[in-house]
Order: structure tokens, then C-alpha cells, then sequence
């Protein structure tokens, strides 16, 4: 029996279609076999694909939203991979490759209250309990200081070291001005001449 | 689910801190029973062991480092852990809002006025409870800085609502100092 599970936010729509495996133990509302997915966004063309092509979207959107939380916009999605998404200077580009050859890469605009509803969306597809299909998305994790070096300016950034090697050189001037001690002569030559013995 | 998301078992950091307090304030900016909403959903999701009335909840919430009074001892990791849900909750309750601010469909001129109340409701609540000394704070009272700020602390909004919210935020508040 086929199943559809629909996950609706404002202006994004998301059905997914499959089938329970039963062989695997799940329940007959359990969609444990994706046959294919929907995603319909307001005012733009309705797209549809497989297992494969949901994950890509799941594996480009879910972390590109963790990054701008941390106030990163990168793009997430390998070349080779079917979905990308990068930032705009006003709101967000959403690019869908065809597997089919000689079709170009469909590009979408995204307002951030847009991308805001397909996150929702995808979150809701991630933590349903009746879709036990392996959708793998990697978890939300902080990041380091090196992907965060674009929150302090470069004047910042580079004040420390600057003043640290200003610091070290204007003390080294110092020290180089202070008189060099004299060798000593006379008594001091025959005080540390070695005494020879008879 | 979501809370097993997140790997990191260590509090918050100070900027972690600051970013939570600075967002449970904007949630009050945009509603004005964001207070009591807070208290309300506190209840509502059992965390009144964590927050047993509004004094504590608040005592918590003045960790923050730029607030005018703050308190030294640090949330604990389940006292932040409650904070951050709140805000899940909050954010969610005030999504459609959040929504038709960031939405680019909306007309400008309606888009202008919700963003200047959101900011003037912010910055006298800024003026209120936070120390007008620190960068920080001044940044979002600068006329030229502030707008950028708002856009960014309604995005994180929009985006910490929902299921997957949590975890998504927790991480974020979990950055390591730049």
C-alpha cells in the first residue's frame, strides 16, 4: 500500500511517497521505502525526485541554515552533488542539477523567509517517526575559531601579532643602545691567566 | 531527538550567553506578554524545576555579561539547555511575525514600519536593562549598525523555530570565541 507524508510550511510544500517494510519490522504507516518526493515552493516551478535527490537537498539546506546561525553564509553542496545552495546579496540561491544530460541546472531565488519555510519543512522530515528512511544529514555542531575568523575585522585580527613583533623590535632597539661592557685588562687578564705549576 | 543531536555537553559560552539573552529580548520586543509568555511556556514544558517563578527565570537570563546588573554564577547546562528551549517555544509561537518581516513579498512600505517599531521596541528595552557602555550594545543603538543587527537577530529567529530548532541554536551558541 503506498503511503504520503506531507509537510507544509506558508510557502513550501513537501510530499513524500513510499512504502512500509515490513520485512524490516516497521508498522503499515511506516514509510521505510521512499519512492519519490514533491517539493513545491509558492510562485515556482514544482520539482520532483527520488531518495537520492531529497538527501542532497537535506545534506546542502540543513547545514547551510546552521551556518547562517552563526552568522556564515557559504555555499553548501559539492559540484557533483544534485542540489547547491549559495548566499545572494538579497536572500539565497537555490541550484538543482538534472541527472539528465544536456538539461542545465535549474536556479531558484529564496527570500529568507522563504528558506526559513524549507528548513521548517526538512526539519520535519528529518525527526518523523513514521519516515524510518536513512536520510543521512550530518548533526548540528559548533564551529571553530578558523571558520570564524570573518566576525573580527582584518584590523583586528592582525592588531595582536603586529603589536607583538612592534614590541620585540622596539625593545631589542633598546637593549642594542645600552653600552657594551669593556673587556677588562691588566689585573683582570692575570687574575684568570692559569698558574702554572713547577 | 533533537537534543541528541547535539554532541557538545559543556555550558555555554560567555558570547553564547549573550546571544541568548539578546534573542529571549527580541522575542519580548516583538511581543509585548513576552515576558509572561516566557513564564507561560516555562510552566507549560515542565521546566519549573529549572524555573520555579519569574524571579529565578529572570536571575537566569541576567548572566548575560552586557546586561546593567549581571550576576557571576554561570547557568548551568540544563538551566541554558531550558533558556534555549524557551526561545525554541517563543520562536515558534512568534513565527508568522518572523515570517512577514524577513518576507520580501510583503509591501515595502509595511515592511519599513514593522521593522522601525521592532527596532524603537529593542533599543528602549536595550536602553532599560542592558550597560549602554559595552560595544555591544551600542552597535544596536548605532542608527547605521542596528537595522543589519535586527535583520540578523530576527533571521536566527526564524531559524531556531520548529523541531529542529534546538539543536540547530544550541550549536550555534556553542561557537567557539572568535
Amino acid at each position: 500500500m503506498k503511503l504520503s507524508s506531507r509537510y507544509e510550511q506558508t510557502s513550501c510544500r513537501l510530499v513524500i511517497e513510499g512504502l512500509p517494510d515490513l520485512s524490516a519490522g516497521q508498522t503499515s504507516q511506516t514509510i521505510g521505502i521512499l519512492t519519490g518526493f514533491t517539493l513545491a515552493l509558492a510562485g515556482k516551478t514544482e520539482m520532483e525526485g527520488k531518495r537520492e535527490h531529497l538527501q542532497a537537498l537535506m545534506q546542502a539546506v540543513i547545514p547551510y541554515a546552521r551556518q547562517l546561525l552563526s552568522g556564515l553564509a557559504r555555499p553548501c553542496g559539492a559540484d557533483d552533488q544534485p542540489v547547491a545552495i549559495r548566499p545572494l546579496a538579497q536572500g539565497h540561491q537555490l541550484e538543482l542539477r538534472s541527472s539528465q544530460p544536456d538539461t542545465p541546472p535549474l536556479a531558484l531565488q529564496l527570500d529568507d523567509a522563504e528558506l526559513a519555510d524549507l528548513v521548517r519543512c526538512l526539519d520535519r522530515v528529518q525527526l518523523d517517526p513514521n519516515l524510518a528512511v536513512p536520510l543521512e544529514v550530518p548533526a548540528p555542531q559548533p564551529l571553530r575559531r578558523s571558520e570564524l575568523r570573518h566576525r573580527l575585522p582584518l584590523t583586528r585580527r592582525l592588531a595582536a601579532p603586529v603589536a607583538g613583533v612592534a614590541a620585540l623590535l622596539v625593545s631589542a632597539a633598546l637593549v642594542a643602545l645600552l653600552p657594551t661592557p669593556k673587556p677588562q685588562t691588566g689585573s683582570g687578564v692575570a687574575a684568570t691567566a692559569p698558574v702554572r705549576s713547577r | 531527538m533533537a537534543d541528541a543531536l547535539v554532541h557538545p555537553q559543556r555550558p555555554l559560552p560567555r558570547r553564547g550567553l549573550e546571544r541568548l539573552d539578546l534573542l529571549l529580548l527580541c522575542a519580548e520586543a516583538l511581543d509585548l506578554n513576552g515576558g509572561e509568555a516566557m513564564v507561560w511556556l516555562s510552566e507549560e514544558m515542565g521546566l519549573t524545576d529549572l524555573f520555579p517563578n519569574r524571579v529565578e527565570l529572570w536571575k537566569r537570563r541576567c548572566s548575560n555579561p552586557l546586561r546593567r546588573t549581571t550576576r557571576r554564577d554561570l547557568p548551568t547546562e540544563a538551566e541554558a539547555d531550558g533558556l534555549i528551549r524557551i526561545l525554541n517555544a517563543l520562536a515558534d509561537r512568534l513565527y508568522p511575525m518572523l515570517r512577514s518581516l524577513l518576507s520580501s513579498a510583503e509591501s515595502p512600505q509595511m515592511s519599513e514600519q514593522r521593522w522601525s517599531l521592532f527596532q524603537s521596541r529593542l533599543q528602549e528595552l536595550l536602553k532599560e536593562r542592558f550597560n549602554q557602555r559595552r560595544g555591544g550594545v551600542q552597535r544596536l543603538l548605532d542608527p547605521e549598525a542596528a537595522p543589519q543587527l535586527c535583520r540578523e537577530l530576527i533571521q536566527t529567529m526564524a531559524l531556531s523555530a520548529g523541531q529542529g530548532g534546538f539543536a540547530r541554536l544550541k550549536a550555534s551558541l556553542m561557537d567557539a570565541a572568535a
